[in-house]
């Protein structure tokens, strides 16, 4: 089927490398460990503190963090706009893709607008949206929804193109009309395609939204490295770019188990 | 044109039937990569209602190409193609079509594959005719067992079957088949031809095939066209009387059976190998 021509994937899931012998585990144990305390030593003694903070005082700083609930506020809003904008830019995307991909016409007459608004490093908007919507989400959330967009739309389009052109004949021939050949042919067809874009998208929509944050916002995890940043504190950057890793491993294992879970149904 | 008659009380079966398929010195060239290629030359071809024509010839002589453009889904280069008097213009919805490279959706179960047509045609029969009507025609192309099946978990015979009884089930009153029994064993193609006999005589319906196969075509047509190779040309056409009903089997062990399959593969011979000589 066409899923086999879409471009894979190559992460090796957490899960495994988890399963992976006890031996190889208690490896990796003992080097974090290493290192950990390394840091720790060197911290203070070879290099000062005010640069490379330590661990224990990270530690420190999440707990507070997490017993003050002051750190909550920040990680909803970046999950937020993560998702808001990924929802929009990918219901946008696909929706964008099918019409253009099965209506040439249209495509190419906006092929290149699309091309060049392609090229441009979509975090250069991020000031009209601050503009247009404020310093909240919602410029982040639009920032996101653009990023995302292209990438569905795109493998979309590529999704639409290669739908067998002989199946499409045979549906007409059997008196198919022109919205009965996009439900049942082009659809289903472009469906992998689709389902692979709007995947490859969930990482660049958190990243967007967190290099949105950083640049400028008031809330977020962004938010949260930025300010602390701007305090000199590095004890704080350290421990929000922490929260950022729990947050990104989180998102990237339940689209894994999402993606199992699909490919059984399949199969 | 020659007759040919296989038994001795065999009766005209079509006098007094109007055209319904007609190519009027029909041409087609294709452009590939800056050349042309001349695929048909001034072919003429016409074919009555409820007739069976069975096409033969090389490999590359255009058969497909003909189906193509009686389907409507290929415009001639020069000439007409008329169906019931109509210049055929876009996909012709009174035919159905069993392409030589099965279409059947991939996301779809066997099952569903075949019903596709009654969800696109027959959008008023109700839902228990249906299933009956389904069963009825997995039974007729023996596959039962493989309803829930999707195309890539069954062999390649047993898709083209699934593609015939796609095309069956909504009874077209013109069916295009190109090759469709190609990649049957000998015994099942037996069973599939006397179906096919059977139900499209039934259901009067007029039928062009293409095969590679002479037996085949005499088996089962009321007139065989042979082409030649590239740029393919009606070399020759043959009209076959046969005895109603046709006995798929038996008629293969008269004199007369031979006598015209050797007499077509005369015609045939010639260009058959051409490419691989010249
Ligand atoms: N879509 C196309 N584009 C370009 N050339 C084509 C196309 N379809 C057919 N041809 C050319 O036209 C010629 C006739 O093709 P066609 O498929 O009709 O042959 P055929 O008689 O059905 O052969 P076979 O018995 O092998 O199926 C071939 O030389 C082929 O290369
Ligand atoms: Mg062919």
């Amino acid at each position: 089927m066409t899923a086999s021509a879409a471009p894979g994937k190559s992460a090796i899931p957490l899960a495994t490398m988890l399963r992976s012998g006890i031996g190889l585990t208690i490896g990796r144990i003992a080097i974090a460990a290493a290192l950990l305390a390394a840091w720790q030593i060197a911290s203070g003694t070879i290099v000062p503190i005010f640069w490379i903070s330590n661990p224990a005082r990270i530690l420190e700083r999440l707990w507070s963090w997490a017993v003050s609930g002051s750190v909550w506020p920040h990680v909803y809003a970046t999950i937020l706009t993560t998702g808001l904008g990924y929802a929009i830019g990918g219901a946008i995307g696909a929706a964008l893709g099918l019409v253009l991909g099965a209506w040439r016409r249209a495509e190419r007459i906006v092929a290149p607008l699309i091309a060049a608004l392609f090229c441009l490093p979509k975090i250069a908007l991020l000031p009209l949206f601050v503009i247009a919507f404020g310093i909240d989400i919602e410029s982040k959330v639009a920032l996101v929804s653009v990023v995302v967009v292209f990438l569905v739309l795109y493998s979309t389009i590529d999704g639409v193109r290669d739908v067998d052109p002989d199946l499409i004949d045979a549906l007409k021939l059997m008196g198919a009309s022109r919205d009965e050949i996009v439900f049942k042919v082009i659809l289903p067809s472009t469906l992998p395609w689709i389902y692979n874009g709007l995947r490859v998208a969930v990482s660049y929509a958190l990243t967007t939204a967190v290099v949105g944050e950083l640049l400028s916002s008031n809330r977020g995890i962004g938010y949260l490295i930025e300010s602390s940043a701007a305090r000199f504190d590095s004890t704080g950057v350290f421990a929000a770019v922490l929260v950022l890793v729990v947050l990104c491993v989180v998102v990237t294992e339940g689209l894994t188990l999402l993606e199992r879970r699909a490919l059984r149904h399949r199969s | 044109m020659t007759v040919c008659r296989l038994s001795g009380d065999a009766q005209p079966r079509l006098q007094g039937r109007e055209t319904m398929i007609e190519l009027r010195k029909v041409s087609k060239s294709f452009e590939t990569r800056g050349r042309s290629v001349k695929a048909l030359d001034t072919i003429n071809l016409s074919v009555r209602e409820h007739e069976f024509v069975a096409l033969v010839g090389p490999s590359g002589c255009g058969k497909s190409t003909v189906l193509n453009m009686l389907a409507g889904l290929m415009d001639p280069s020069a000439g007409e193609v008329t169906y019931r008097g109509e210049r055929v213009s876009g996909a012709n919805r009174r035919v159905g079509y069993m392409t030589q490279k099965d279409t059947l959706l991939p996301w779809r179960t066997v099952e569903d594959n075949i019903r596709i047509a009654l969800e696109l045609r027959c959008r008023s029969s109700e839902a228990g005719e249906r299933g009956a009507r389904l069963r009825e025609i997995i039974d007729l192309v023996g596959l039962n067992g493989f309803e829930k099946h999707y195309p890539s978990e069954i062999s390649g015979g047993m898709r083209k079957r699934a593609a015939l009884a796609r095309m069956l089930i909504y009874e077209p009153e013109t069916l295009l088949l190109d090759e469709p029994f190609g990649a049957l064993d000998a015994q099942l193609k037996i069973i599939m031809q006397r179906e096919l006999l059977r139900i499209t005589r039934v259901r009067n319906m007029t039928v062009v095939f293409v095969t590679h196969d002479l037996a085949e075509a005499v088996t089962l047509a009321d007139r065989v066209c042979v082409f030649s190779g590239r740029p393919g040309r009606i070399r020759a056409e043959r009209e076959v009387l046969a005895a109603e009903p046709r006995d798929v089997v038996g008629m293969r062990f008269t004199p007369e059976f031979g006598a015209l399959a050797e007499d077509l593969w005369n015609e045939l011979k010639d260009d058959v190998g051409k490419e691989l000589t010249t």
